[in-house]
């Protein structure tokens, strides 16, 4: 069993209280993983294993960084959403901060500071960032700093060093 | 005992006449991400021409796309998979294996793994094993791109799966192989016919591992992407005659496997097994294999 706040308040950034089972998630090497009972019991018998079930995040530092399933399960409750066109998708999914010209659709907070899910227009989670202006104020220009974002993957793959889990 | 020549003679006399080969990038729906033809139509949306791939289910060959295909969107969402047409036929051949406890002995970079969760619909358990640390953080990446709840990794070589204390449902042999020039333009200059017999060496070992931690009522799949039969038809022989296994009848895209490989005369219970030529895909050998009741 791990203690499951540091995943759990990750998801209140967004304003989601995740019902994580603390009997399912196990903590190895700062790297968590929900797991389920045939996962659990059989890695609780045979340890050594290096990764199991759903990876939620590691904590690396200060931070917990998250894995893109546990974004897409924020997803599913996320009060802080921001929807972008194809374009600003795009160039997000490049790495990219969010121009307030991009933004189709803000819900939750818009307050500077507070973080957000980056949606494209089919609804899907894409990463996530943090506002970096006022919005309701913001006529255009930088609006949203990239945190995360799926082409991480393919950052991955070129620089295999950075990997995480 | 090396050179184009030399590989090349070998498939004459296993029937087969050498022609160089345009192999087509394929790609595999995760269908428990997304409907098949959502992201079909969302694909040909930006361009990306696909053909089925008439033998599966869910493959797809990219007939032409002006992009990476792996630098999409729907691909880093885990809607599809990079995964050749032949290589994605031995996942397919297990029966019922939702609930299953599965091996997956030699599983980085992790394409049959995902093509296993996917079929499984996640359920059950996925052990899947491999020995080289880099190739496992492709799996561990593969597993978190494309949604993976079932699977558990662990860094140990086939030849030690019974190091676990495990029985298993069903097993997946994708071994360690020669590959075949297909895929590999400098195949005929790299490769001698004593890298593929150490290689068939390493997959015997690998066999008889997974005899000890396959079930009596279990299944197992063996595969490689090798033409040669030191690596393949041989092998399964040897392991008919020395295992205790025997092979299942199958039905998928491939020719039965010849019985009489360069004067030597095999167990006919071979020809179950496929030989894939090259062409419509790379070259490919596959097998389902059980105990012997």
């Amino acid at each position: 069993m791990a203690e499951t706040s540091v995943v759990k308040n990750f998801a209140r950034l967004f304003g989601v209280e995740l019902p994580l089972d603390n009997r399912f998630v196990v903590e190895r090497g700062g790297c968590y993983f929900l797991l389920s009972e045939k996962l659990k019991d059989l890695t609780e018998k045979r340890g050594g294993w290096r990764h199991a079930g759903t990876y939620l995040g590691k904590v690396k530092g200060e931070s917990f960084q998250p894995s893109f399933p546990l974004l897409f399960m924020i997803a599913e409750k996320a009060k802080n959403r921001i929807v972008v066109d194809d374009k600003s998708a795009w160039l997000f999914v490049c790495g990219r901060d969010i121009f307030k010209e991009g933004i189709l659709k803000i819900e939750g907070s818009s307050e500077k500071g507070n973080c957000t899910l980056i949606f494209n227009r089919h609804g899907e989670c894409l990463g996530y960032g943090k506002i970096v202006k006022n919005l309701n104020k913001l006529k255009s220009g930088l609006a949203v700093k990239n945190l995360l974002d799926v082409g991480d993957f393919l950052r991955r793959e070129r620089h295999p060093a950075n990997q995480e889990a | 005992m090396f050179g184009k020549e030399f590989f090349v003679n070998r498939y004459r006399l296993l029937g087969w006449e050498f022609r160089d080969v345009a192999l087509k990038q394929a790609i595999r729906i995760n269908t428990v991400n997304v409907k098949g033809a959502d992201v079909v139509g969302r694909l040909k949306g930006l361009g990306v021409e696909l053909e089925k791939v008439p033998f599966l289910h869910n493959g797809y060959w990219v007939a032409r796309s002006d992009f990476s295909v792996g630098a999409t969107v729907e691909y880093l969402l885990g809607y599809y998979s990079i995964q050749e047409a032949a290589a994605q036929i031995p996942a397919t051949l297990f029966t019922d294996l939702k609930d299953k406890l599965v091996l997956d002995a030699c599983a980085a970079p992790g394409g049959k793994t995902v093509q296993l969760a996917d079929l499984m619909d996640n359920t059950g358990v996925i052990v899947a094993l491999d020995v080289n640390k880099q190739r496992l953080e492709a799996l561990t990446n593969q597993l978190e791109r494309c949604r993976v709840k079932n699977t558990v990794v662990y860094q140990l070589d086939a030849r030690h799966a019974s190091k676990l204390g495990l029985k298993f449902d069903r097993i997946m042999l994708d071994v360690p192989c020669s590959g075949n020039f297909a895929t590999d333009r400098e195949w005929f200059k790299r490769r001698t016919l004593r890298d593929v017999e150490r290689n068939a060496r390493l997959q015997r070992q690998i066999l008889t591992e997974a005899v000890k931690v396959l079930k009596d009522d279990g299944e197992m799949v063996y595969a490689t992407c090798s033409l040669e039969p030191e690596e393949n038809e041989l092998n399964i022989d040897w392991a008919l005659k020395n295992l205790g296994l025997e092979t299942v009848e199958i039905n998928c895209y491939g020719e039965e496997a010849p019985t009489e490989v360069f004067g030597k005369r095999l167990d006919d219970s071979v020809k179950r097994c496929r030989r894939i030529w090259p062409g419509k895909t790379q070259g490919f050998f596959v097998c389902k294999l059980r105990k012997r009741r």
